[in-house]
């Protein structure tokens, strides 16, 4: 994240979590201004989830739309006991970017973009500022994996990765990866219980 | 939670996002039918959530609220757009209309297709039939399984011949590990096979299946080549 002067992506991240969880409450009660508030606040996270995922920007656009479709329609069922407004609104954009590109099509892997990134920075969790509770828990509990457990667990988070992209990014073999994820996703669920 | 250890590691994956297409739509289909699954999904989304807080906001390249404002406004599509995909199938799948099914089963079929919705019926199948896709306009391939003898039919519908390649069909289900291969299938002609009968009827039942080209005469160690091309489920016809 850089520290340049405030700009429209700065700005959307400056709603506090009570914010945007009122403002939930209020499109769940299909208020359309509420609605055109949380776009303008959320917008550039989640399609920093979307596009870090999809890679290509056409796409992109179009799901982060259908996403907030989606978040229109089930504002409702946003429980705040279950984390904060923005990892409820970026669960629904992960999974809709992860549906697109997993869906099956005639050249999916030639689909596939090698080395495009589409924002030259790796995500830094560590690193981030204004860490929640829930956040600062689980890299407590990241940070007691082996590096290369952390590793395929993060890239898989934000990029979206498949154990045989993960295979080739870390030049193992796709069971090593497997051990890996398998390991250190067993150690994050008891270390977070 | 009674869930086995494999299947939570199942819905860990599907979570985090690691499984393959043909997983992943195996999984999906699964939760809905299990709401073990469908919970440890969930739990494993609200565990690796908070790291989306970390995320780097990317201004999107346009102002896209009056198109999302305009869908949610408009009127539900989703109820025009099945009837005329199935309008659109149902001409293009006349040549296997005359096949053993009536046309209210096969609209009925493809209507549940188009939508990945189980039918419910009162009487135990034995009859199933999946409509083998890349997406919901372009069916490829029309598989029909009869659960008592085991006996798999595939017919084409609008599968393009790969050029030295061939198709070959798997099934895949969490159950059986890796995908198993039914053999190569002919994209211009009826294909007849009993290879199901090796596995059982609930696994064939719940299964996924789909269709790989490989080089010519089938996949060379017995293993899919690459991502699958078309893919769907099973579904109960006639009475």
């Amino acid at each position: 994240m850089n520290v340049g002067p405030p700009t429209p992506t700065e700005a959307s991240v400056t709603a506090t979590a009570a914010e945007l969880a009122g403002l939930l409450r209020r499109v769940a009660a299909r208020d359309s201004a509420a609605f055109a508030m949380l776009y303008k606040q959320t917008r550039a996270k989640l399609y920093g989830v979307v596009a870090r995922i999809l890679t290509k920007g056409d796409l992109s656009g179009e799901v982060l739309q259908e996403v907030f479709v989606r978040i229109w329609e089930r504002a409702g069922d946003y429980d705040v006991d279950k984390g904060s407004p923005i990892a409820w609104m970026a669960t629904i954009a992960r999974n809709r970017a992860l549906d697109e590109i997993r869906r099956v099509r005639p050249v999916s892997l030639e689909d596939m973009p090698e080395g495009f990134e589409p924002a030259a920075e790796e995500v830094d969790p560590l690193g981030a500022r204004d860490r929640s509770e829930r956040l600062s828990a689980l890299m407590k509990c990241l940070q007691t994996l082996d590096e290369e457990k952390r590793d395929v667990v993060l890239l898989a988070y934000y990029r979206g990765f498949t154990r045989e992209a993960l295979a080739k990014r870390m030049q193992r073999p796709v069971p090593t990866i497997k051990t890996w994820l398998r390991r250190g996703l067993a150690q994050l669920r008891d270390c977070l219980s | 939670m009674s869930l086995s250890p494999e299947d939570d590691f199942s819905a860990a994956e599907y979570a985090l996002g690691t499984l393959d297409p043909g997983e992943r739509a195996a999984i999906a289909a699964r939760r809905q039918r299990e709401p073990e699954l469908d919970e440890a999904i969930r739990a494993w989304e609200e565990r690796l959530s908070p790291l989306a807080e970390a995320v780097p906001p990317i201004e999107p390249p346009r102002d896209y609220l009056a198109e999302i404002e305009a869908r949610i406004h408009a009127p539900a599509p989703t109820l025009a757009a099945p009837n005329e995909t199935v309008v659109a199938l149902r001409s293009r799948l006349a040549r296997w209309r005359a096949a053993a099914i009536g046309a209210t089963g096969l609209a009925a079929m493809l209507a549940i297709g188009v939508v990945f919705r189980e039918a419910t019926r009162e009487t135990a199948p034995h009859e199933f039939v999946a409509v083998l896709q890349k997406s919901a306009d372009s069916p490829a391939f029309a598989v029909t399984v009869n659960l008592d003898t085991r006996e798999l039919t595939v017919r084409p519908v609008s599968a393009p011949a790969p050029s030295g390649k061939s198709y070959e069909l798997w099934i895949i289900d969490a159950k059986l590990g890796a995908p198993r291969s039914l053999g190569v299938i002919d994209p211009a002609d009826v294909t007849r096979g009993d290879k199901l009968a090796a596995f059982d009827p609930a696994v064939v039942k719940d299964a996924t299946y789909a269709v790989t080209v490989e080089p010519k005469g089938g996949s060379p160690d017995g293993k899919p080549s690459g991502a699958p091309v078309f893919v769907g489920k099973l579904i109960p016809v006639g009475p």
